[in-house]
């Protein structure tokens, strides 16, 4: 069953149960008012819709039974049959039914056969007497009647979001007891300890998914909202456009989602804005007039892809080069250095642009640094690709959820520290002579790009806002450590004292005083107890960009 | 540019499966409502150019939404959506100004084809 099919049925399965519950309270009202003409209203429309629901469910026995109902009630409502006499009986016990039919339905099991049911609506209908069953002893019918009359709740219940994160919070917590748990039997040795400890180890892994599971949503949900931003921009622009939506059913955590929202409105609206050319200039390009936009969802390892593509003039990188310098985000020598990727990233930084050159290919920057924030936030990345003249995709890379991450724990002067596996590049082992030393930064040479290196005990412990030390070769002794991190298209190699392992951790908050210390992600408790500080890798590569000799 | 359509029916599900029908041709879905007021509500706020519109609302107010989404929104196209038996109310629609009907349980290809020559102005 796809996930649509699913939804469905528990959508049709919701409101038929309530629309069975409505129509027995509407039932008993005209039992007691039998010309209540409202009433009558409710329970033909309500009958008409749970006929439809039915029949488009396939369910062509309940829509029978329902839509000859429906006709009883028609004539009972236009006064052609009274509801009085043995109709009053034959419509309960056909509620009844029904409400058994539903039922079966959601238990999935062989539906009750409705024949004499049938042929009983069918009589009061044309207004020859019904045949009813002769009156059973008292005993003999209690438990049948009882059965029947069973009070139904729906199978739907709805959540506000923050019970679900308080939910979150907690199996944050119980896994890291139980990764604790798990390593203490291991050094106690006590085989019925060490196997309840596995035993705790497997439900709670399942406790954790199935609670991240309960908070995914659809892309849809956030998708399905554009067509009218693209045509409000369209419209106001004096664009054609056409949006086309894809990957609706990829599932991501709903605080995720909630996140990107305004940076996905940003990156929508500058595509119309700047991204795509006005009809005419279209035309003189030899395009078609309508301009397209494209916004996929698709799912890549544990990572949500979600992709902003339009065919418009493309990055005009030369342009955006000079910007940058214009700006002082880099210095002409610098610029003229960098590639491509690292061009664009620019578009995303903070004061790239002012709505004074909103008009202009090179200013499509504007406000683009949200995106960057809302990315930074989630630990997620950015990746650009444009052709000038033929279009740009910027794709979000987004976690899935936001509860565990993958990590990479290195050890620095006895202690380890977490690196969000979503930052890091690649390790290295490297002798001191594959080093270089250009203008008083260490560099070192990765797959045939200069990387700026610097120790990672020299960023922890830089102090004020003086610069960082000049790099000093002779003082790499043996074998170096080399992580190389990625954050918006810029390397850095960080030098450590050993990779220690790869793992899943749950990224807890920092307590005060340390949050003041930007350098630090959050923390995470390792299963030997020990507290593991998470390196924000963001934070890093300013500092270093900040204050690099 | 993308048609945008306004689907008026009581059931959920079956706004949904309206809607999803619709989102996955191409249209632009800009509102749903499930009773008579909020349908003539939206549509002022909204000025869609297609309406779906279920015959039996709550207050059995179909024929007089109908009404007044004709006066009140002349440019929108309304498609009316009924399940067999209420062939009465739907020739009392057409004669309202309704375009046509699909009929429930209804198909993709149908409810697609009905919206649009609806929308082009062909005849259903």
């Amino acid at each position: 069953m796809t996930a649509r099919e699913q939804e469905y049925r528990e959508l049709f399965m919701a409101e038929a149960l309530e629309y069975y519950e409505s129509m027995s309270r509407h039932l008993s009202e005209l039992e007691r008012t039998p010309d209540d003409v409202p009433a009558l209203n409710e329970l033909f429309r309500l009958m008409h819709n749970l006929k439809s629901n039915a029949r488009a469910m396939g369910h062509t026995a309940i829509g029978e039974v329902a839509h000859s109902l429906e006709t009883v009630f028609g004539l009972i409502r236009d006064r052609e049959r009274a509801f009085a006499g043995p109709l009053v009986a034959v419509v309960f016990t056909g509620l009844d039914e029904l409400g058994a039919m539903i039922r079966a339905v959601g238990a999935d099991q062989p539906l009750p056969d409705a024949a004499a049911l049938l042929d009983n609506l069918a009589r009061v209908a044309r207004g020859d007497e019904p045949v009813l069953p002769a009156p059973a002893p008292a005993d003999a019918e209690a438990p049948a009647e009882e059965d029947a009359r069973k009070l139904e709740l729906s199978d739907l219940v709805y959540i506000q979001v923050r019970k679900l994160d308080k939910l979150l919070n907690l199996v944050g917590e119980l896994v890291i007891d139980r990764d604790r748990i798990l390593t203490l039997a291991e050094e106690i040795g006590h085989p019925a300890l060490q196997a309840t400890a596995r035993h705790l180890f497997r439900i709670s892994d399942d406790l954790q998914y199935s609670v991240m599971d309960v908070r995914l949503v659809g892309v849809g949900v956030l998708l399905n909202k554009f067509p009218r931003v693209v045509r409000d921009v369209a419209t106001a622009e004096g664009k054609e456009v056409e949006l086309s939506l894809g990957g609706q059913d990829v599932q991501i955590d709903r605080n995720v989602l909630q996140i990107m929202t305004d940076a996905l409105l940003h990156l929508v609206r500058n595509g119309v804005s700047h991204g795509l050319e006005a009809p005419a200039e279209r035309e003189a390009a030899g395009k078609p007039r309508v301009g397209q936009l494209r916004l996929l969802a698709l799912t890549e390892r544990d990572d949500v892809l979600i992709e902003v593509a339009d065919d418009g003039p493309g990055i005009d990188t030369e342009a955006v080069r000079r910007k940058a310098v214009e700006r002082g985000l880099a210095t002409a020598e610098l610029a003229a250095t960098l590639d491509e990727q690292a061009v664009w990233a620019f578009l995303f930084e903070p004061g790239f642009s002012t709505a004074a050159q909103v008009t202009d290919i090179s200013g499509r920057g504007v406000g683009l640094d949200v995106v960057k924030r809302a990315l930074d936030s989630l630990g997620g990345q950015l990746r650009i690709a444009s052709v000038l003249g033929q279009g740009t995709s910027f794709t979000l890379v987004l976690p899935t959820s936001i509860a565990v991450k993958g990590a990479l724990l290195v050890e620095l002067d006895g202690r380890p520290y977490a690196v969000p596996l979503l930052h890091t590049d690649t390790v290295l082992a490297l002798r001191p002579d594959e080093f270089s030393v250009v203008g008083g930064l260490l560099l070192a040479h990765v797959q045939g790009q200069a990387v700026p290196v610097v120790p990672l005990r020299e960023l922890l412990h830089a102090e004020g806002t003086e610069a960082l030390p000049a790099a000093d070769k002779t003082l790499l002794q043996g074998p170096q450590q080399v992580l190389v991190v990625n954050y918006n298209h810029r390397r850095l190699g960080l030098l450590v004292d050993q990779f220690l392992r790869q793992q899943n951790i749950v990224v807890k908050a920092l307590s005060k005083p340390l949050d003041a210390i930007d350098l630090f992600g959050g923390v995470t408790l390792l299963g030997s107890g020990q507290v593991c500080l998470v390196l924000d890798v963001p934070a890093l590569t300013r500092l270093f960009v900040a204050r690099r000799a | 540019m993308n048609k945008r359509i306004l689907i008026v029916d009581d059931s959920f599900y079956m706004r949904t499966m309206l809607k999803n029908m619709l989102t996955d041709a191409g249209y632009e879905v800009v509102g749903e409502a499930a009773n008579g007021q909020q349908a003539l509500e939206m549509a002022a706020s909204t000025a869609p150019d297609l309406i779906t519109l279920d015959v039996i609302l709550p207050d059995n107010t179909g024929l007089d939404v109908l009404r007044g989404l004709r006066q009140q929104s002349p440019n929108a196209k309304v498609v009316m959506c009924s399940a067999v038996g209420q062939e009465v109310i739907v020739n009392e629609a057409i004669e309202n100004g309704a375009l046509a009907y699909i009929v429930k349980p209804f198909s993709e290809e149908r409810v697609l084809e009905i919206v649009g020559s609806a929308l082009r102005g062909d005849a259903a």
